[in-house]
């Protein structure tokens, strides 16, 4: 019995007759050698040592990546027409160049489920990134097959840009997501989703990766990830595979489709796209104008020393035309728009943490020399000494007065946040209104108009030694 | 040169145009630079450039070779058609500074674009340069702004916004440096004055070697009196020069104008409503002698081992203030006490001032010639309360 392939695919029989096929791609032929599949008879005794002869597969149908943000892992399903005969069936699998763990790849037929099952799955010795499923098939006939693997490489990150209007009291917000692929794969007109979301792995797909076969010696990074030159060429006929199929596309950005899954969320790009080797490819996934913003300003000599730091604040929810969803994690960056034609000032960039749903936001965006907070130690007096019986001073208590000076020169209000940190027992005493962080931080807030000085004082009474009571 | 900014814009429409990577369509030039310095931290770069855009699907190739440029910054926004106008997606190629848009357009249509990104490299020094009258009761402030150019790309007819005063218009080379004046103030008033500090200065004069001098200060408010106040006041050198005559060289000359330098420091920060205080030289034309004339331990509290573990001081100090010009002169004595402290008894109460819970300073005016017996004599007596020996100095 002869290979049983679908129609249409280039067939190499075992003892190397070769029996004409329509002409495919380079691009193809390439992906034939970094993912190649091939159904066979077992029949033929020398079947198990044919191996080396095989260049041949059938195509994919379809690809769809599922790309984790919180670790290096992405979850590929291919799906694959096959035909099979009655009986075994033995179908490689393998994957040189690439980063596919090894112990990831199932397989499962889509048709024909309950007629079509694996009987086991083995890697052979010396060679590497191979295995053989022996399949033993009820059904003769096209079969829909689905594989299903992980490859580490492929990554994808958040990132978003906020454009302030001139008095900082709203923002266009907008947020897209950038794809990586760095696995040595071209994974052409795949649909991609991206997870959002923290899982847990108790190895690295990397080094399942490396290691070539379950429990085998992980080879080195270098060696894995480097692509052959080869693979660059394809890379580059990948790309005009994608204008091609772009061209026909609406002209419009893909809408990015949102849903909940578990405690994760996950983003699936409409369509399908390309992201050849190498390459990384930032979408669009929002934009949102008009968000209610504050801008905040925060002293804290404990954390930044001298400076006034300015924050952007937002919440992420219906009320302030978010909401929709939650952030991921990224990277921001901010601007102010200072002229009627829209011309930006840089307020700054920062990354912010995953934003839920209804979570209020800060974006810390560094120091603002037009805001100042200056305070002074303007008293300090000792005073209840107590002693013990040998007259050695063991309780006392000191009164501070301060005087705190804020002053904005911008010509925008602004709000700031002065932060003090008090410790031991102690009472403050003060016109100015404040709130206690906790016990040992207040926090006085105050709006300040544009180019406005205000000056309050608060008095510190601490009780040390013996005079303590907390 | 290794540097390159290249644009390219290639229409998906026709088939082979696919690969825009290699295909320039067109080259567009920069219609506009905008350079911002607002942010200390970075340089915001906007230029705009008028595209051809082909109705669909266009490929528009940005790439850079030795400009220091954040990849991760670049934004493109369209300005003639910015509802219609879209941009679809952005690639990245490996191991290349460059970039592809893919930008909708629902015709065939001149499209101008603007894009901004981070730029490193482009940094600026701020220098100050004076001219005092002979009087020293005002000066003339030149601001200039110093842009050195390593970003690696060449800047020009560029807009340049410090986010104070109106934009210039400049063109910066790749490796220039470009100072420019950004700011300039005729008939600044400012405080000439003296400073000795009790805890930097030597007491007794009599003990040195050399004449001690005075620090001599010029003080600048940055505040609308001063025809200042609308922005901080940056760091930066300030060289200060003061007008003198020019004496003739030949027979029948004039008297001249000319300038002779009386130096220079570094102004700090200095914001809306403060005084940026700047040390340039030393008078010697005025002497301080301080000296603790009393220094009593009162109230003592000894333990069981008769060691004192607490006490009060009785603390007297006299100041004498010769000033040998023929002006009066503005001294400030700024003196230091640790702790817990009372003023008891003080011969200048009028010209005394807390500045904070450990400093206090005397604003005097000394008369021209105050010398001998017409000398200035400041004297205080303090108390210091509850002593342990442990008392703060600074906060």
């Amino acid at each position: 019995m002869n290979p049983v392939l679908s129609a249409g695919e280039k067939v190499r029989k075992w003892a190397g007759e070769i029996l004409p096929v329509p002409t495919r791609t380079l691009s193809h032929l390439l992906t034939c050698c970094l993912a190649a599949l091939l159904v066979f008879s077992v029949l033929t005794p020398q079947s198990a040592h044919a191996r080396i002869n095989v260049v041949t597969l059938p195509d994919r149908d379809t690809v769809q990546l599922t790309i984790y943000n919180s670790a290096d892992l992405t979850l590929v399903k291919e799906t694959r027409h096959l035909t099979f005969k009655k009986g075994i069936n033995k179908l490689e699998f393998s994957w040189a160049n690439t980063l596919i763990d090894p112990t990831s790849v199932e397989f499962r037929a889509l048709t024909h489920a309950d007629e079509v099952e694996v009987q086991d799955v083995s890697f052979p010795p010396r060679v590497a990134n191979t295995l053989e499923w022996r399949i033993n098939s009820e059904f003769a006939g096209d079969v829909t097959v689905e594989i299903r693997y992980f490859t580490s490489g492929i990554s994808w990150s958040a990132d978003y840009v906020c454009e302030a209007n001139r008095n900082e009291t709203q923002m266009d917000f907008a947020g897209a997501v950038r794809v990586t692929n760095n696995s040595g794969e071209d994974y052409e007109n795949a649909q991609v989703r991206l997870v959002v979301g923290v899982i847990r792995l108790v190895q690295e797909i990397a080094d399942l990766a490396r290691a070539g076969k379950p429990g085998g010696t992980p080879t080195t990074l270098a060696a894995q990830t480097a692509p052959p030159a080869a693979a660059r060429a394809l890379r580059m006929e990948a790309f005009g595979a994608m204008a091609t199929a772009d061209k026909l596309a609406a002209a419009q950005p893909r809408e990015i489709v949102k849903e909940g899954v578990s405690e994760y969320f996950m983003y699936t790009v409409e369509g399908r796209d390309t992201i050849p080797n190498g390459w990384s490819k930032r979408m669009p996934s929002f934009k949102t104008d008009g968000v209610p913003l504050t801008s905040y300003y925060k002293y804290e000599k404990e954390r930044w020393g001298d400076q006034v730091i300015r924050f952007y604040q937002f919440t992420n929810s219906v009320a302030n035309k978010l909401g929709k969803e939650p952030l991921p994690d990224g990277a921001v960056k901010a601007f102010r728009f200072v002229s009627d034609d829209l011309l930006y000032a840089f307020v700054g960039r920062t990354s912010v943490k995953y934003i839920p749903i209804n979570e209020f936001v800060e974006l810390e965006l560094g120091n603002d020399l037009e805001v100042s907070v200056k305070p002074t130690l303007m008293d300090w007096q000792k005073t209840d000494l107590q002693f013990n019986a040998s007259g050695n001073v063991i309780g006392w208590t000191t009164k501070e007065t301060w005087e705190i000076e804020v002053q904005n020169s911008k010509d925008i209000a602004v709000v700031v946040d002065i932060r003090r940190n008090f410790s031991g027992d102690w009472t403050l005493t003060t016109q100015q209104q404040y709130e206690n962080v906790d016990k040992t931080k207040v926090k006085f807030v105050l709006p300040l108009v544009p180019r406005a000085k205000q000056k309050f004082t608060y008095e510190l009474v601490t009780r040390h030694g013996t005079n303590a009571t907390r | 040169m290794n540097r390159i900014l290249c644009f390219a814009v290639a229409g998906l429409l026709a088939g082979s145009a696919a690969h825009a990577r290699v295909k320039l369509v067109a080259l567009p030039e920069r219609a506009r630079v905008v350079v911002s310095l607002n942010n200390p931290d970075a340089t915001l770069v906007e230029e705009e450039r008028i595209i051809t855009l082909q109705k669909g699907v266009n490929k528009v190739d940005f790439s850079w070779r030795g400009v220091n440029i954040d990849g991760t910054s670049i934004q493109v926004r369209a300005l003639s058609h910015p509802n219609d106008v879209k941009v679809l997606n952005t690639s990245y190629p490996p191991n290349e500074n460059a970039l592809v848009w893919e930008i909708s357009s629902p015709a065939a249509q001149e499209e101008r674009v603007r894009i901004s990104y981070l730029l490193s490299g482009l940094t600026r020094e701020v220098t100050y340069r004076a001219v005092a009258e002979p009087n020293e009761k005002s000066l003339a402030l030149r601001n200039y702004l110093r842009l050195h150019n390593n970003s690696g790309e060449d800047l020009t007819d560029a807009e340049v916004s410090v986010g104070y005063g109106s934009n210039f218009k400049k063109t910066i080379a790749h490796e220039e440096v470009l100072e420019m004046l950004s700011e300039r103030i005729a008939d600044l008033p400012i405080r000439k004055l003296l400073t000795w500090d009790a805890a930097s200065q030597p007491w007794d004069p009599e003990y040195q070697k050399n004449t001690v001098g005075i620090p001599l200060s010029y003080v600048i408010t940055n505040d609308k009196p001063s025809k200042l106040g609308t922005h901080t006041m940056l760091p930066g050198k300030v060289r200060i020069f003061i007008k003198t005559k020019e004496q003739p060289t030949r027979e029948g000359e004039q008297v001249g104008e000319g300038v002779a330098f009386t130096g220079e420091d570094w102004a700090q920060l200095t914001p809306v409503d403060r005084e940026m205080k700047l040390f340039i030289g030393q008078s010697r034309d005025v002497k301080v002698t301080q000296r603790k004339t009393k220094d009593d331990k009162t109230n003592i509290r000894r333990n069981s081992g008769n060691n004192i573990v607490l006490n009060d001081t009785d603390e007297i100090y006299k100041i004498e203030i010769e000033n040998f010009k023929k002006e009066p002169v503005n001294l400030v004595l700024v003196e230091h006490v640790p702790g817990y402290w009372k003023m008891i008894e003080n011969s200048h109460a009028a010209q005394f001032k807390k500045k904070d819970a450990f400093t206090f300073e005397y604003n005097l005016t000394l008369p021209a010639e105050s010398t001998g017996e017409k000398k200035t004599t400041v004297t205080f007596n303090l108390n210091r309360l509850n002593v342990q020996g442990n008392e703060p100095a600074s906060f």
